[in-house]
This record gives C-alpha cells, sequence and structure tokens, in this order.
C-alpha cells in the first residue's frame, strides 16, 4: 500500500574532509561513533605522513597487515602520493575519494582509508572481511531426491553456487540496493533471451521503489513488493534451493538474492507453483505426476474434511448413510460440544503442537511431537472432549497441509481452515460454498508481479499445465511455459524428440 | 457517451472464454425448475421443446452478432445511442439496465428460496442474501477479467453434477417418451417460449462484446457455448421424463434437485444437499455478470464510476429483497421478468439488428452517393 510511495530526501551537500590528519582523524570520529572499534595507524617516513583508516571488526587483519601496510613500506623511492600508493597496492577493488560522507561509507563497508597528508584525495582499499557458515544441507525444504546444497547468508557465496548451477552467457545480475539506511546489496538475476524483459522490469521496478529503512531478508522484500498484502496467500516464492532457482531460471523466471538471506525470491509463481517441489522433477515423470495429484488432493482435502464433518453433524446428517450415522453418534455420544467447538478445540491443539515442535530444538520437538499427539489425542477421547472419528479427519488433515512443499503456502492453507470451519458450523454446506466461491474469487484477484495468479488454469494455457498442474513426459515439453511468456519459447527442437525409430532399425 | 468502447488492451479476453461465459450465465436456477416448466406445456414431448428453444437461441444470437459487427466494438449501451439518438437511446439502455439488474435480483432470490426449502426452512432472507450481494461485488470490483475467470471456474467445478444427472436413469422408464411428437405445434412453441427464463442470459454478449479479442471468432464460440447448454437442457428435460411418472413430474417444483435425492455413494446419501450446496457455484457468475453488465450501463448511461453503479444495483437488490415475502410473490416476479426477457432478449435484438442494418445499409449508399455525385 504505502510501498510505491516515493519520494527521496534533500542529500546534504558533498563535504570534502581536512586535510590535516588530526583533524581527519576528529571528523570521522564523529561522524562514526563506534568507540575502539574504528582504528587509525599513522606511519611517518622522512616527514611524511600518512594514515590508515579501518573499522576492525570488519576487516582481515591478515590482508591488512600482508597486503596493504607490507607494501606501502616496501616501496621506498616515490613520495606518498595519492597515485604512488594505488600504484602499490596488488588489489582489484581500490577508489580514489575525498569527500567526507564517502569515506565514512567504505570504512562503515569494511574497507580501509589511507590517506597521506595534503594530498588531494586518498584511498579507499576493500579488504572486508564478513564471517560465513558453511554450506549445509537445506532445512525448510527436505528432500529426498537431488542436489542437497542450499543458500546461505553471503551474496557473494549465493552468486557463486548459482552461476556455477547456471553457466549461461545470458546469465544477467544486476545490482539493487536494498533499503535507504541498511543499504543491503541484492542482485536480479535473470537468463537474458529467456526472462520476458516486461517482467524483469517490473520486478526491478518495484524493488528500486522501495523506500524503506531495511529490509530483514528476501521474503520480506517478498512481502513488500507483492500487490496485495492483504492476501494470505504468497504471491511470491523464496527458496533455499539453488538448483529450483536454476529450474526456475530456464523456465523464464526472474529472481532476486540478497544479502544476508537464505532464501532466494523468484517469481512470477502462480499458485500451483506453489505445490511443486523439485523432487518432481528429478523423479521419473509418472512418480513426479503421481506426487503432485497427492499433494493437490491432500491440500484439497486438509481445507475441506474438518468443515465437511461440521457441516453434516451439525446441519445435514442425513448425508450420512445410517450405518456409518450408527458409529459417528456412538463415538460423538459423549461429546457435550457441538461440532464446531469440538473440530475448532482440535485444530487448536494440532497447531499448538505444531508450533511448539517448531520452535523448541529437533530433539525435544520430537518428544512433543509423541507426547501431545498420542497422549493428548488419546486422553481427549477418553475424557469425551473429542469423537475418535474428529481426531482421524483433523489428522488427515494436518498431514495433508504439511505435504505442501512451500512453507508459507502450507501455513495458508491452515490459517484459511479456520474461518472456514466457522462458516460450517454457521450456514452447513452453504457456508462451506460461501467460503469455497470466495476463495475462487479472491485468487482470481490475486496477481504474482503482473501476472495473473491462477494461470496455467485460468487465464488457460493447456500447454502448461503439463508444467505445473500435471507433469508430463520429457519428450513433451520442448517448450518453456507460456506464461511466462519468454523470448525463447523452446527448450529443445520438439521434432527431434518425436522421431521414432521404426522396428528392428 | 462514446459509441465505442475501447478497453486496455490486458482486459481483453480470447473469444475462446464465450463459451463458458454464455454457457455459465445460461445454466442457472431455471435449471432446476426446467423440466416441470416446459413438461406442463408440451407434456412429454418437452424435450424437443427444449431443443427448439436453443434453436431459436441460436438464431438470435446470430441477429445479435451481426448487428454487433457492424460497429467497430460497440456494446448494446453505445448502439442505443448510435441508432435512436442520446434521449431516446439512453431510455432504452435504461430499460435494459433495469431489466438485468432485475434478472440479478430473480436469480439472487430464486436461489435463496431453494436454500429456504431444502436446507434451511428458518433462515432468514436478509442473511443469505446479504451475504451473496456482498460475493458478487468483490467479484465484480475485480472487472471483467474477475467475472469471466468466475464463469469460466464455475463451469470446471460443477461440470460433474452433469454426469451425477445420469444415476437416475437406471430407475427411469423409457416408455415415457413415447409417442414422440404426440403434441401439436402450438404447444411444442408455447413450451419452447416457457424455457426463457433457463435460456435467459445470452443477451450478455452484447455487453462483453468490446471486451472480446477475436471478434470475428465470436459467433462461433458463442454457438458452441449456446449448444452446450441446449444439451445440457434437453438432456435434463429427457431425464426427468423418463425419471418421473407424469403427475408427479407436474407436482416437482424442482425435478433437477429432487433427482439428486436417489444418487447414493457408500459413504454418502442425500445427494441433494450437495447439490444445492454447489448450485451457488452455478449462479454465482450469472449474479456477477448481470451486476456487472448492469453496472457498466449505469456508468455509461449516468457517467458516474461503475463502483457507484455496483453500489447502487446491489443494494436496491438488497432492499428489494425485504419485499418479497411469500412464494406467490416470487413466482410473480419471476414470470414477470421471464416476460420481460422474452420480448427483451429474443425479440428485441433482432427488431434492433434490423434496424442497424438497414441503418447501414442505407448510409453506406448515401456515403456512395455522395462519392459519385
Amino acid at each position: 500500500m504505502f510501498k510505491w510511495l516515493s519520494g527521496k530526501k534533500a542529500e546534504e551537500p558533498p563535504k570534502a574532509h581536512s586535510l590535516v590528519l588530526e583533524e581527519l582523524k576528529e571528523q570521522i570520529k564523529t561522524e562514526l561513533n563506534v568507540g575502539s572499534d574504528l582504528v587509525f595507524r599513522t606511519m611517518k617516513r622522512d616527514g611524511e605522513k600518512l594514515i590508515l583508516c579501518l573499522m576492525n571488526t570488519l576487516i582481515d587483519s591478515t590482508k591488512l597487515e600482508e597486503v596493504v601496510i607490507k607494501s606501502i613500506l616496501n616501496n621506498k623511492e616515490t613520495e606518498w602520493t595519492c597515485e604512488s600508493i594505488a600504484k602499490v597496492l596488488p588489489m582489484v577493488s581500490i577508489t580514489a575519494v575525498n569527500q567526507l560522507n564517502e569515506v565514512v561509507a567504505g570504512i562503515n563497508q569494511g574497507k580501509v582509508y589511507i590517506y597521506a597528508e595534503d594530498q588531494p584525495c586518498g584511498i579507499l582499499a576493500d579488504i572486508n572481511k564478513t564471517i560465513e557458515r558453511g554450506l549445509e544441507k537445506a532445512e525448510t525444504e527436505s528432500l529426498v531426491y537431488g542436489p542437497k546444497i542450499s543458500f546461505t547468508e553471503s551474496l557473494q557465496g549465493n552468486m557463486n553456487i548459482l552461476r556455477n548451477n547456471v553457466k549461461d552467457e545470458g546469465l544477467c545480475a544486476e545490482d539493487l540496493t536494498v533499503g535507504n539506511r541498511s543499504k543491503t546489496k541484492a542482485k536480479l538475476v535473470y537468463i537474458k533471451g529467456i526472462a520476458d524483459e516486461e517482467i524483469v522490469k517490473t520486478f526491478k521496478q518495484r524493488v528500486q521503489d522501495l523506500t524503506l529503512d531495511y529490509v530483514p531478508g528476501a521474503t520480506v522484500l517478498g512481502q513488500y513488493i507483492e500487490s496485495d498484502s492483504w492476501s494470505v496467500f504468497p504471491q511470491l516464492m523464496t527458496t533455499e534451493l539453488p538448483d529450483r532457482v536454476s529450474i526456475a531460471l530456464y523456465r523464464g523466471k526472474v529472481a532476486v538474492l540478497m544479502d544476508r538471506s537464505p532464501d532466494c525470491l523468484y517469481g512470477p509463481t502462480s499458485f500451483f507453483a506453489f505445490f511443486e517441489s523439485t523432487e518432481d522433477v528429478y523423479m521419473r515423470w509418472n512418480m513426479g505426476l503421481f506426487l503432485r495429484m497427492l499433494r493437490l488432493v491432500a491440500t484439497f482435502l486438509s481445507v475441506l474434511l474438518t468443515p465437511a464433518y461440521v457441516a453434516v453433524l451439525t446441519y445435514h446428517y442425513e448425508v450420512i448413510p445410517s450405518p456409518l450415522l450408527l458409529s459417528l453418534g456412538e463415538s460423538r455420544a459423549r461429546v457435550p460440544f457441538p461440532p464446531v467447538m469440538e473440530a475448532l478445540l482440535l485444530e487448536f491443539v494440532i497447531e499448538l503442537l505444531r508450533e511448539a515442535g517448531a520452535r523448541l530444538p529437533t530433539k525435544v520437538g520430537q518428544t512433543m511431537g509423541i507426547v501431545g499427539g498420542i497422549v493428548i489425542g488419546q486422553a481427549a477421547v477418553e475424557a469425551g472432549f473429542t469423537s475418535n472419528i474428529l481426531i482421524i479427519i483433523i489428522a488427515l488433515s494436518a498431514l495433508g497441509s504439511f505435504t505442501t512443499p512451500s512453507y508459507l503456502m502450507g501455513t495458508a492453507i491452515r490459517i484459511i481452515r479456520f474461518p472456514i470451519i466457522l462458516l460450517a458450523g454457521l450456514w452447513g454446506g452453504i457456508g462451506i460454498m460461501l467460503a469455497f466461491c470466495y476463495f475462487i474469487i479472491h485468487l482470481l484477484k490475486l496477481e504474482t508481479i503482473g501476472a495473473p495468479y491462477l494461470t496455467p488454469v485460468y487465464p488457460i494455457r493447456l500447454k502448461d499445465i503439463g508444467y505445473s498442474f500435471f507433469k508430463l513426459p520429457p519428450q513433451y515439453l520442448s517448450f518453456r511455459p507460456l506464461t511466462n511468456r519468454t523470448d525463447d519459447k523452446e527448450r529443445f527442437p520438439s521434432k527431434k524428440a518425436k522421431q521414432k525409430r521404426d522396428v528392428d532399425e | 457517451m462514446k459509441v465505442n468502447l475501447h478497453p486496455k488492451e490486458g482486459l481483453l479476453f480470447n473469444a475462446f472464454m464465450l463459451v463458458f461465459i454464455i454457457h455459465s450465465i445460461q445454466v442457472g436456477v431455471g435449471l432446476a425448475g426446467l423440466p416441470r416448466v416446459v413438461y406442463l406445456e408440451a407434456k412429454h414431448d418437452a424435450w424437443i421443446s427444449v431443443f427448439l428453444a436453443g434453436v431459436i437461441t441460436s438464431f438470435v444470437l446470430v441477429f445479435m452478432i451481426q448487428m454487433l459487427k457492424q460497429y467497430d466494438s460497440a456494446d448494446l449501451y453505445g448502439i442505443h445511442v448510435d441508432v435512436f439518438g442520446k434521449w431516446a437511446g439512453n431510455s432504452l439502455s435504461f430499460i435494459y439496465m433495469i431489466y438485468m439488474a432485475s434478472t440479478f435480483f430473480i436469480i439472487l432470490m430464486n436461489y435463496v428460496e431453494i436454500v429456504q426449502v431444502w436446507i434451511f426452512p428458518t433462515l432468514p432472507t436478509w442473511q443469505l442474501s446479504l451475504v451473496l450481494i456482498l460475493l458478487v461485488i468483490y467479484a465484480v470490483y475485480g472487472g471483467i477479467r474477475v467475472v469471466v475467470g468466475v464463469a469460466f471456474l464455475s463451469v470446471v467445478g460443477t461440470v460433474w453434477l452433469a454426469v451425477v444427472l445420469f444415476v437416475p436413469l437406471q430407475f427411469g422408464d423409457f416408455t415415457h417418451l413415447f409417442p414422440i411428437l404426440n403434441v401439436n405445434a402450438k404447444q411444442l412453441f408455447k413450451g419452447a417460449q416457457s424455457t426463457t427464463l433457463s435460456m435467459l442470459g445470452f443477451e450478455i454478449i452484447m455487453f462483453v462484446y468490446p471486451f472480446v479479442k477475436e471478434k470475428q471468432k465470436a459467433l462461433f464460440f458463442l454457438q458452441i457455448g449456446n449448444l452446450i447448454t441446449t444439451i445440457t437442457f434437453t438432456l435434463a428435460t429427457l431425464i426427468s421424463i423418463v425419471f418421473f411418472a407424469s403427475n408427479s413430474l407436474e407436482k416437482t417444483i424442482w425435478p433437477v434437485l429432487s433427482m439428486f435425492k436417489i444418487v447414493r455413494l457408500p459413504n454418502l446419501e442425500r445427494f441433494e444437499f450437495i447439490a444445492v450446496s454447489f448450485w451457488m457455484l452455478i449462479i454465482l457468475p450469472n449474479m456477477c455478470l448481470y451486476l456487472w453488465a448492469a453496472s457498466k450501463g449505469f456508468s455509461r448511461i449516468l457517467r458516474k464510476k461503475q463502483k457507484w453503479g455496483i453500489w447502487v444495483i446491489a443494494m436496491a437488490a438488497f432492499a428489494a429483497s425485504f419485499f418479497i415475502k411469500s412464494r406467490y410473490q416470487m413466482n410473480t416476479m419471476t414470470d414477470l421478468v421471464a416476460k420481460a426477457g422474452f420480448y427483451l432478449a429474443f425479440c428485441y435484438p433482432v427488431i434492433l439488428a434490423s434496424i442497424v442494418l438497414i441503418k447501414k445499409r442505407f448510409k453506406r449508399k448515401e456515403s456512395k452517393h455522395a462519392e459519385t455525385s
């Protein structure tokens, strides 16, 4: 809503820093109030003075000593001037600056500022060191099959992984800065010649137009650039799997990687894309198809089962055949609440279990699940709080919601269950249908980076159904998804795939 | 007011979607009671009447498209102004708008009545109608793209109900159909006329036409949509005649819903509860399309924002729902709208098309004269 508000603040007039070393020190100290983190090292030689300003928490001290100081000291022939220092530094990224704000910004990014007295400008040399964790297995998207490597918090590392995956000359990585104050680095990644330029432009525009002080990660960035922030449904996908991003890039999607964020944001992603797992790609197509259908059915049941139970038991018990009604009635005979209360209570318990399990350390979490699931479930039935059948239904629908590969979508599906249960308790089948109609309209209204959210179902792209809804044998997927409006339409020549050999040829 | 509408590129939809638009708007509350209504007129040959009505509809569609083709990209509101001038044209448009608004209202009230009869006898009318109206407003706020999407998903989501319709056949008696063509032509045509309420809806093409991408294909897809509807209706009527004994069909107000009663699955009985609930998805696109077209007229005639039109018409419908208290009033109102629909959707477009065609021919001649002289 507010994210399109633009209007930049008036920038301060640029100011060159003092040429006197002592004054320069004071200037930097007042600008950067970081105490002992800020280190100055003054060097003298025959009346010449040189100062190194740096933040010792951000730099690689071996690099500073071995590369910067050593090469300056070794150079005994020439005077200390801006050019001579630049010449002797065996480094790639050095810049000459003299504006105070640039100097301060540079030091803040882990650069060292080298300044010889009375020179018109000094040199910023990058000796930044970031602490990173090593590459690990993906935690949030667990896989049986396929590459296990996942993104880390370092943008450079992530780009390295991605570039190694996609060795394509067309792979573009445009620089973006996110956050007015934090100035987090980000990269807009797409394959030129495949990705539609309109989508790239929209994506870039939305990130650039953002006027925010700080964005904590790619997931949050996604929330800011989505078109409908009121919806529960995620409109852009975040993933920590590099291979998933690579597959998406080759399908013509656009990705954003952010520094300090282990997630990659990519789009446009339609509703059904959230039910795709990379495993579907690695599996044989028939297994992949089965798994995907299983997931869609599970999701559907997960949304519908509990409300249906509530609706049927509250209003339409005629719908159930008498033998089944008998056992249902028996199991509900001791329950003192109306079905809505019963269902909401049990759904609440399941949500508690899930949340508690997610917050606790893995080992305790498992115990929690067992204790909670079995003990509470059994006890609740024995105590006459709920019926056996409801326990089965709730467990089924909880399982169903966990099959969604995207954690965000899984959560969205669990959340929308509550209003549907309430409506089912209020108006039975009519209530469920009302909710169903509402969600249909809502999903139709959503969009993701300018593309409709419900593709390929509406607007209908029959060919794309083989990509996102079903999965076809590989020889039929010679085209890239139509919905991404890719420039390069074909992945491989379709004729070649359809060549057939004669018998005994 | 401009005669032609030139919507943005992104708002246009494929001509293929017309199949779903026409089919979804024709199938609605009318279908639930259709077999009985026709049976009262045409007896056991009712299905022929229904088929006949479908054929007549397809002829009317040809006229409509011929008329629309004379313009670049105009809807009925624009054509009215072009043909009759500002005042007379706008008054006619206004009448048409009122007709569509009242159809919206009738569909809503009929569905609420079905729900009250079949599921919740004590449910206050205003509650359900308010919720449904808000739902439709939410959809129409999304514009033509969402409305067409609703029509499409409604057809896709309810197509399985047609399969369920075949279940009663196993208890049917095909001798009910014979002798075929035992009634006279007058009865057949009267039967065809009584299908009006169900067949209505195809006039929406005169309003969505500017939004169709490939306009030259429009007629083809319209005919397919109408054909599917005709087949559905004919089958529903046929199955009802086969399934019900003659005097019981006369007394069953919603024979299609009644037939769902006998569907029985191992874990499900009394299927009509599900069918009535699902009927909401069937009537949703009807209400959305009618409200959309009526509110479009509101904005075109009165030059206000369409949002205003949506709220004014929807709230008027909601207010009117308080005045209908009994089945008798409901019946009168429905018959009135059906009669209005017969003249406005079947007869009027044919007349208007002739006028437009004659007028255009004259103009062409005039311009030719002007060129030669």
